[in-house]
């Protein structure tokens, strides 16, 4: 999917198939900033006389993946997502299910015309992030107002609160056991959040990689959110608490500057109240909400040591587990004596 | 065996030879990114080379005596009892990595039962000295890590 000599041609007979149309492919070249995989952007003329650009989204070869997701769940909740209007992201247009014209399960997706939200607050003074702040906190509000039902069946929906986040602290321990080695970060963890359980929330779409890198900026500053691969029904702090331990690593943060403030926008935005959303289940959730992105590379990390996966991707995230341990521990407050 | 230079010299500079060799004569933006990464491997295996058995071993010595202490003190469970079983069946000798890395993982087993019978116990003084030995590990870990974050993503 990233070979420039051959997709061209590929790209344009695909779209000639299910575009309705001839497609003739103008210009096409791999992206960069995507992690888990493979994105590259088209150039397309049809035969109408239209052009616009695609991006492509697609699976890495098999044993190169640091994370592995699966692109039909994909592709089937961005089409639920765009045909409910639920949300501004770039429109799901085409998908190959099974690999046999594009050469790899791949989405193709409209091309978003702007910058990321990181690279703009990238070049903002320490400190000043001007209205980024809230338009991050709104978005992610936005996220967290999506209805449910939207995405119908195309991804699973907890029963209840209760049963859904004992189940998401015993993927610490499921983590754990799958691993190469024993993890005994993993099990302290689940262990302190099982005993400290806050108020519930109820259950919403919550993106799972909500971070600026993820978010389209337009020209009027408006928000496209990308990237859903982890998207699931949960509930809204994990998105919260990711965000305050994905930006202490990688930030600047949004958050850290003034976390009441913050806090207390993302309550007005979404009527939660202060009793569910505060410092203290901020912590909470920064302990337990990377455990999705951290047991895709922990899984790829023992895919490693059992010879069945390699590349850099895999060899240089497993510092993330690190970073892991430590948010896992600095959310896990420890008790006085 | 040749152990000058050591393993941790041999990689810094394979490190130095891809960042002043290599990385300038490369264009392309996403091999860039893979050098910037392989840079950051490098160094992180430089830091693992010079210490990691003996961190290991004394990160084990002290989750494997923190769970003899939890069984004496609190008393036991059919898990701390397994894991240290195991523990003591295994090679906690060798010094080839293998087996460190082994009995690391054992030792990290008998670590992860002891603090689920302190956490179902409530045993505030065994939970803060289980959180010191993770705080250790941890510091091994960051120490290997060193300076890190996403690099290309944005």
């Amino acid at each position: 999917m990233i070979d420039p000599s051959v997709m061209p041609a590929k790209l344009a007979a695909f779209l000639s198939k299910h575009g309705g149309q001839s497609a003739n492919v103008t210009a096409y070249e791999p992206m960069t900033g995507g992690y888990s995989r493979l994105m590259a952007r088209a150039s397309v003329t049809w035969a109408d006389g239209r052009s616009e650009q695609l991006v492509l989204r697609g699976d890495p070869p098999p044993g190169k993946a640091m994370m592995e997701t699966d692109r039909a769940t994909e592709w089937a909740l961005l089409s639920a997502l765009g045909r409910a209007e639920s949300i501004p992201m770039p429109k799901a247009r085409y998908f190959d299910a099974t690999g046999e014209e594009l050469g790899t399960k791949c989405i193709v997706l409209d091309f978003v015309d702007g910058r990321s939200l990181q690279s703009h607050i990238n070049e903002c003074e320490p400190g000043n992030y001007g209205r980024h702040t809230f338009d991050l906190v709104d978005t992610m509000a936005r996220v967290h107002s999506i209805d449910p039902n939207d995405v119908g069946d195309a991804i699973a929906r907890p029963n209840d609160w209760s049963s859904y986040l004992s189940g998401l602290i015993d993927r610490f321990r499921q983590a754990d056991r799958a691993h190469a080695e024993s993890n005994p970060f993993l099990r302290y963890v689940a262990e302190w959040l099982d005993a400290n359980k806050p108020a519930p929330l109820p259950l919403r779409i919550v993106h799972s990689d909500f971070q600026p890198a993820n978010i389209m900026v337009g020209a009027d500053g408006s928000h496209q959110v990308i990237d859903w691969e982890l998207t699931h029904i949960g509930d809204p702090r994990e998105d919260l608490g990711y965000y305050a331990v994905y930006s202490a690593s990688s930030g600047p943060s949004l958050i850290m500057n003034d976390p009441l403030a913050f806090l207390a926008r993302y309550r007005e935005k979404t009527g939660f109240g202060e009793d569910t959303v505060n410092l203290a289940t901020l912590g909470f959730f920064s302990s337990l909400a990377a455990i999705s992105v951290y047991a895709q590379i922990l899984a790829g990390a023992a895919a490693m040591s059992k010879g069945l996966n390699s590349g850099i991707m895999t060899t240089y995230t497993l510092n993330a587990l690190t970073v892991g341990h430590a948010n896992f521990m600095g959310g896990c407050i420890a008790p006085t004596i | 065996m040749l152990s000058k230079p050591t393993t941790q010299q041999v990689l810094l500079d394979c490190r130095r030879e891809l960042l002043e060799v290599i990385d300038p004569a490369v264009s392309d933006p996403t091999v860039k990114i893979a050098i910037q990464m392989l840079e950051n491997v490098l160094r992180n295996c430089a830091e693992r080379s010079a210490h990691e058995i003996a961190w290991m071993r004394d990160e084990s010595n002290l989750m494997v005596g923190y769970a003899r202490d939890v069984k004496s003190s609190v008393g036991s469970t059919p898990e701390i009892d397994a894991a240290l079983a195991a523990y003591d069946a295994g090679d906690n000798t060798s010094l080839d990595l293998d087996a460190v890395s082994d009995s690391y993982s054992r030792a990290g087993e008998c670590l992860s039962v002891a603090i689920e019978r302190v956490f179902a116990v409530g045993n505030t003084e065994l939970h803060l000295r289980g959180r010191d030995i993770l705080a250790l590990r941890l510091a091994n870990e960051d120490a290997i890590k060193g300076e890190w974050a996403f690099v290309g993503r944005g």
